[in-house]
């Protein structure tokens, strides 16, 4: 007994001092009480683990039927003890009343009651097939998969998720919103608009992971969340508000000549990959593979039934498709320019 | 299996009845969960709604589903009385009841059929129109067997499978038909009246 | 209900009356048989065969994520693998294996019945299941369902028609448990023998009649909600669509609302199989018999009221949040009660320390670490960060495997012997379980980790990150598939080199061991007359009208 109580007492030290934040960084406000809760059920649950395996452990050792004992040798013929039943309903009944106080009480700090503090930037978060939307207010465009936010201050995000078409077979479908470095997580549940807050605490670039099955681009599903100061915030912020006079001003004439294939490669790999690969077409990931986009003998025609001229695929990338594999997103939505479109067919064209 | 060979005395048959009774009570209650998950399924899905009924869409005409109802459950009354003409052992009361019994679940099911036929909604139509149509169909799929049931221990009767003391069938029937009674009452209830 | 003890001596002919002869026919003996312990092992046969595919697939999707972006299956292929070993492991092998098989072959044995109430609804329910398995392998040529076993609308209505096939295969195995969960439940409150009070009835008939209750009202709520799903599917329906005004988190109450009693059906007779083999083994009466039985049925009442903790981050209100916290919380205690007491049964005792028993003790290590986790989700601001990654499927294989897979194991070492006579192999049965129980914690146990640092679940690829720690879970994994081969081998070689039995090889108490082994066509000559509760290690046996020849302690 007085052993296993050692290895508990050990066991429950080194659960209260793990430094959690050494693996995964704590960055938001809510990510505090969230490890403490862990750590709490982690804490008191050592002891039950000790003693049960322990406690095992040594009876059967200790009572084992010996080979000079007679075969029908009994045990104890005790059937019941008031006082240790009561204790083993009494004990894991106040630990878990314990626990379900403290997690009421954590649940505000993100789910907010009725009004959301007032302080907060509230901002929208939609999921897609198979990439995050974000909206900030002042904002006439959205920003994909790639959120930020300024230090301290505190965010109100209204979750949810939309698709292009109401139809069944394309239509919206549920995502998950996790940020794992944040502790938090809502399902993006198409119909429902579902707020969580918080405060970033920490300046770095963090996951967005898709936890929730959203269909065969799940496993890709990822974004990013960049956390600055206020200052670098702001500047962002402002080359958004920016691009987005650009872009309603009209968008400027696209120069397909002027292409650069060894910039368009650059941001193929950061835009495109994540929906497709630069392989033959039926090597798809999201979309189709984009190699022979040009000269693939198999696929004359585009996804929009066109045939594969540059000007088509331009069209393609500035107004997205929609098709049987789902949504190609457009420029908006890519955050392309029409520099970038010439850059991409370019580098598009060499690929074989 | 070996019918022939062996008759159970009277004290076998009851123990048997009992346990089959208890059998087709708890299918009973299974069935009812049925019903519960689509009535669940009505209740949270008209929670949820903006507006309910759903935009564009009517609800289904009352009159005629109190009619049909009151139909249905005349036909739980003569049930009933059938029931007890073959407790009491009067043969004519028994074979009356059972078969105004059956004409009446009959003629609630001509009365479904004509409300079917004459709504604008669609199975596939809207959200008042999936509830509506599963339930009222299940329910209505519910009678059917149990008209036929009843046909069924009917002629069995007839031809002396059930009598005074031995009728396990018939009152399997008649639990049936009254748990298909109660079950329209909760229908009515929420597709026509709340 | 009148539930007295009948009065001892007169043997009620409520309990199997006449003897019909035995079948002559090899169809009716071992096809469509009406005997319950056939069907047990039809039960065992089909589980077992089922548990290999899906194992199979589960070591397919370990091969696909040996590494980060992998292409041993494409990422359709491995929605599909991981969705039918879901479904197939809950609904084809762990329910059919607890309740079909273990429910069957022991449940009237020891209330000393001679059969089942409806043994011909016995055999239906039995030929729906072979037909349901097929459909949903047979899903694979259709586009199997990719969306889990969870099968969340709206992505499940976008997927091609072998979904409609899981809905069929999984409405087919609900029929049947459902059946079989009404005939235990007629079978254990009418059909005891004399004198077998509830408080006499062994705890593994307590188990089976709280999951038969279970199986009997959940599983018809769940063929309610596949059929709602089917019909949208096929017809357009609208339930689950947004679009048309349905709600997809619909789906989700009505699916939870019967799984979460699914997974306490699935471990209930585990539960039950551990009660049964600790007396035995340690050779004294069981701690606390009636808060053992009594908290079955309190952790069958509960396991209704907290589906919605799969939910917590669906949107759910508030107040859902925290009653369905609570409520899941208040679940441990029954069930700490039932660890306390099985541990308590353990001080005291005459251990004898053989494979059933070792599998219990693995059963009673990783069950409670699996529940500990259980309570950590639980908790609506901890689950929030661990929904949707692999801290849930760790704490599912900790429940499910190291609960109902030990327990079947357990189960299996120990009635071998009144199945087919014969004793399976000690030796071998010692390997295999070290080898199981070290390779099932090297691959379950990482994890909680990779998943608490943010690898979600249902992936097909991952970060690189976690990239050491898959290809160690993925090596257990093989590893552990290989210790199915040595019982696999053991089970074959017992049929000719097993040891011969005897009625009673472990010296137990329970009817079932009263009789010879394997049990006569109609178990009991004469229906039994049970005088006291089933544990009393050291008293006379509590039995009148049994053959007092039979009913002796063996010597090994
Ligand atoms: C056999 C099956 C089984 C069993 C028995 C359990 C038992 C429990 N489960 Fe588990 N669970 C699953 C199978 C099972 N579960 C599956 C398959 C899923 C995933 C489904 C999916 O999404 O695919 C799941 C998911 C799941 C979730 C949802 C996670 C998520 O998706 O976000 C939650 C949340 O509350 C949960 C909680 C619990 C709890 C509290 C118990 C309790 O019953 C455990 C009680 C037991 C103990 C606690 C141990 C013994 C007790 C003591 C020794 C007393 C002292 C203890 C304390 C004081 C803590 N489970
Ligand atoms: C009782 C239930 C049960 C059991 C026993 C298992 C057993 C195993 N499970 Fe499974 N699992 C689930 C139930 C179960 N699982 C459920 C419900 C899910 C959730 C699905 C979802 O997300 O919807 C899941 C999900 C799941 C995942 C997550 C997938 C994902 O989210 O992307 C993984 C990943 O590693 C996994 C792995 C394994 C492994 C390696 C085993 C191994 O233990 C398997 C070992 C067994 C064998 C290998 C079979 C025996 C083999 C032989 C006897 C060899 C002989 C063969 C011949 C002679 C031909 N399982
Ligand atoms: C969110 C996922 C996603 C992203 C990001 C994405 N695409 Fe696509 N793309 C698709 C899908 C899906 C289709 C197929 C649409 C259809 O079925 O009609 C597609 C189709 C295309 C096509 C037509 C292919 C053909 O054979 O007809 C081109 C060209 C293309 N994308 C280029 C790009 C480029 C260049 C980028 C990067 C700026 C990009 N896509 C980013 C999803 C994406
Ligand atoms: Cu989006 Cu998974
Ligand atoms: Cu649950």
């Amino acid at each position: 007994m007085i052993l296993l109580g050692v290895i508990s007492a050990a066991l429950m030290y080194g659960v209260a001092v793990f430094p959690v934040d050494r693996y995964l960084p704590e960055a938001s406000t809510v990510s505090l009480p969230i490890d403490w809760i862990f750590k709490f059920c982690a804490f008191f649950s050592v002891p039950i683990l000790v003693y049960v395996n322990g406690l095992m452990l040594y009876f059967v050792v200790r009572y084992r039927h010996r080979p000079d004992e007679p075969m029908d040798a009994v045990g104890s013929p005790i059937h019941e003890s008031r006082l240790l039943e009561t204790v083993w309903t009494v004990i894991p009944a106040l630990l878990l009343i314990a626990l379900a106080v403290v997690s009421y009480l954590v649940i505000p700090l993100y789910y907010p009651t009725g009004q959301a503090a007032a302080s907060a930037v509230t901002m929208e978060a939609i999921g897609h097939k198979f990439y995050f939307e974000f909206r900030y207010p002042g904002l006439t465009q959205s920003v994909m998969n790639e959120m930020h936010l300024p230090v301290g201050v505190p965010v109100t995000l209204d979750i949810t998720s939309a698709e292009e078409t109401t139809d069944v077979a394309t239509g919206a479908v549920i995502h998950g919103f996790w940020i794992p470095e944040f502790r938090l997580k809502q399902d993006m549940i198409p119909g429902m608009v579902v707020p969580i807050h918080f405060t970033p605490r920490e300046i770095g670039t963090f996951r967005i992971v898709c936890s929730e099955f959203c269909g065969l681009g799940h496993s890709h599903m990822w974004g990013t969340v960049v956390v600055q100061s206020k200052p670098d915030f702001d500047r962002w912020y402002a080359q958004q508000v920016q691009a987005g006079r650009s872009a309603a001003a009209g968008v400027a004439p696209i120069n397909l000549a002027a292409g650069n294939a060894a910039a368009g490669q650059a941001l193929f790999a950061a835009k495109c990959t994540l929906c497709h690969n630069a392989a033959p077409f039926a090597q798809r990931k999201v979309g189709p593979g984009l190699a022979n986009l040009f000269h693939d003998p198999a696929h004359p025609r585009l996804v929009t039934g066109k045939p594969a001229t540059p000007d088509n695929v331009v069209d393609i990338l500035e107004h997205g498709a929609h098709g049987d594999m789902g949504v190609m997103p457009n420029m908006q939505a890519n955050g392309l320019t029409a520099k970038d479109i010439a850059n991409l067919v370019a580098y598009l064209k060499t690929l074989h | 299996m070996a019918k022939a060979l062996h008759v159970p005395s009277d004290a076998e048959y009851a123990d048997v009845s009992s346990q089959r009774l208890l059998g087709f009570l708890f299918f009973l209650i299974s069935d009812c969960v049925i019903f519960g998950d689509f009535i669940f399924s009505y209740l949270y899905l008209r929670d949820v709604a903006p507006v309910w009924p759903p935009p564009g869409i009517e609800r289904p005409y009352l009159y005629l589903a109190a009619v049909n109802s009151m139909v249905l459950f005349g036909s739980g009354a003569t049930m009933h009385y059938a029931m007890e003409g073959i407790r009491r052992d009067r043969r004519r009361q028994f074979v009356a009841f059972i078969l105004a019994t059956i004409v009446l679940g009959s003629l609630f099911l001509a009365g479904q059929a004509y409300e079917y036929t004459h709504l604008h909604d669609t199975w596939a139509g809207s959200t008042f129109g999936a509830s509506f149509f599963t339930l009222t169909g299940l329910h209505g799929f519910h009678v059917l067997i149990g008209v036929i049931y009843l046909i069924t221990v009917f002629i069995q009767t007839l031809r002396g499978t059930y009598t005074q003391q031995r009728h396990f069938g018939l009152t399997a029937a008649t639990l049936y038909w009254h748990f298909v009674d109660v079950i329209w009452v909760a229908l009515f209830f929420l597709f026509y009246i709340y | 209900m009148n539930e007295q003890s009948a009065p001892v001596g007169t043997v009620a002919s409520h309990v199997g009356g006449h003897i019909h002869p035995p079948p002559d026919s090899f169809v009716k003996k071992y096809i469509f048989s009406l005997d319950h312990k056939v069907i047990a092992v039809q039960y065992f046969i089909t589980g077992g065969l089922f548990f290999i595919l899906a194992g199979l697939l589960a070591e397919l999707m370990r091969a696909q994520l040996m590494g980060p972006n992998n292409h041993v299956l494409s990422v359709e292929t491995y929605n599909e693998a991981y969705s039918v070993h879901g479904s197939a492991m809950v609904w084809l092998v762990i329910i059919p294996l607890l309740t079909g098989g273990f429910g069957n072959l022991v449940m009237p044995l020891q209330i000393g019945a001679r059969d089942v109430a409806f043994p011909w609804l016995n055999m239906l329910s039995f030929w729906l299941f072979p037909p349901a398995g097929i459909l949903l392998f047979a899903s694979f040529l259709f586009g199997a369902p990719q969306a889990g076993w969870t099968e969340y609308p709206p992505i499940s209505l976008q997927m091609p028609f072998g979904t409609s096939l899981w809905c069929l295969a999984i409405f087919l195995i609900g029929v049947s448990a459902t059946i079989t969960g009404l005939n235990f439940l007629v079978t254990i409150v009418k059909m005891r023998a004399p004198g077998m009070t509830y408080t006499r009835m062994p705890l593994f008939v307590w188990a089976t009649g709280t999951t038969a209750l279970l199986s009997m009202i959940a599983t018809a709520n769940l063929s309610a909600a596949l059929a709602g799903l089917f019909i949208e599917r096929t017809f357009g329906v609208p339930f689950y669509n947004v679009a048309r005004g349905g709600a997809p988190v619909l789906w989700q109450h009505v699916f939870w609302f019967y799984s979460h009693p699914a997974v306490y059906i699935m471990i209930l007779p585990a539960f039950g199989i551990v009660s049964e083999i600790i007396p035995t083994f340690v050779r004294r009466p069981i701690f606390g018999y009636k808060m053992i039985a009594y908290s079955s049925a309190a952790i069958g009442l509960l396991s209704f009221m907290v589906w919605a903790h799969h939910m917590f981050t669906s949107g759910l209100a508030h107040w859902e949040q925290l009653l369905f916290m609570a409520l899941t919380m208040a679940i441990a205690i029954p069930t700490g009660i039932k660890i306390f007491s099985w541990v308590a049964t353990l001080w005291g005792g005459k251990i004898r320390l053989d494979t059933p028993l070792l599998f219990v003790l693995g059963f009673l290590s990783t069950f409670t670490f699996g529940g500990i986790t259980g309570i950590m989700l639980a908790s609506v601001p901890a689950d929030i960060h661990e929904h949707g990654t692999y801290f849930v499927v760790a704490h599912l294989h900790y429940v499910l495997f190291g609960g109902s897979v030990f327990g079947i194991f357990a189960g299996l070492y120990y009635w071998w012997p009144k199945m087919t006579g014969r004793l399976l192999d000690e030796r071998l049965g010692k390997i295999h379980f070290w080898l199981m129980f070290t390779a099932f914690n090297a691959t379950f146990l990482p994890m909680h980790w990779i998943g608490l640092l943010g690898m979600p679940r249902r992936v097909a690829t991952y970060d690189p990150v976690y990239a050491g720690t898959n290809e160690f879970v993925s090596i257990s994994a093989f590893v552990l598939g290989f210790s199915f081969l040595i019982f696999l081998y053991n089970a074959l070689r017992s049929a000719r080199h097993g040891e011969i039995a005897g009625p009673n090889p472990w010296g137990a108490r329970t009817l079932e061991w009263m009789i010879p082994s394997p049990a006569p066509y109609y178990n009991f000559k004469d229906i039994p007359i049970v005088l006291s509760g089933p544990y009393e290690y050291g008293a006379p046996l509590p039995y009148a009208n049994i053959r007092q020849d039979l009913a002796t302690v063996p010597v090994h």
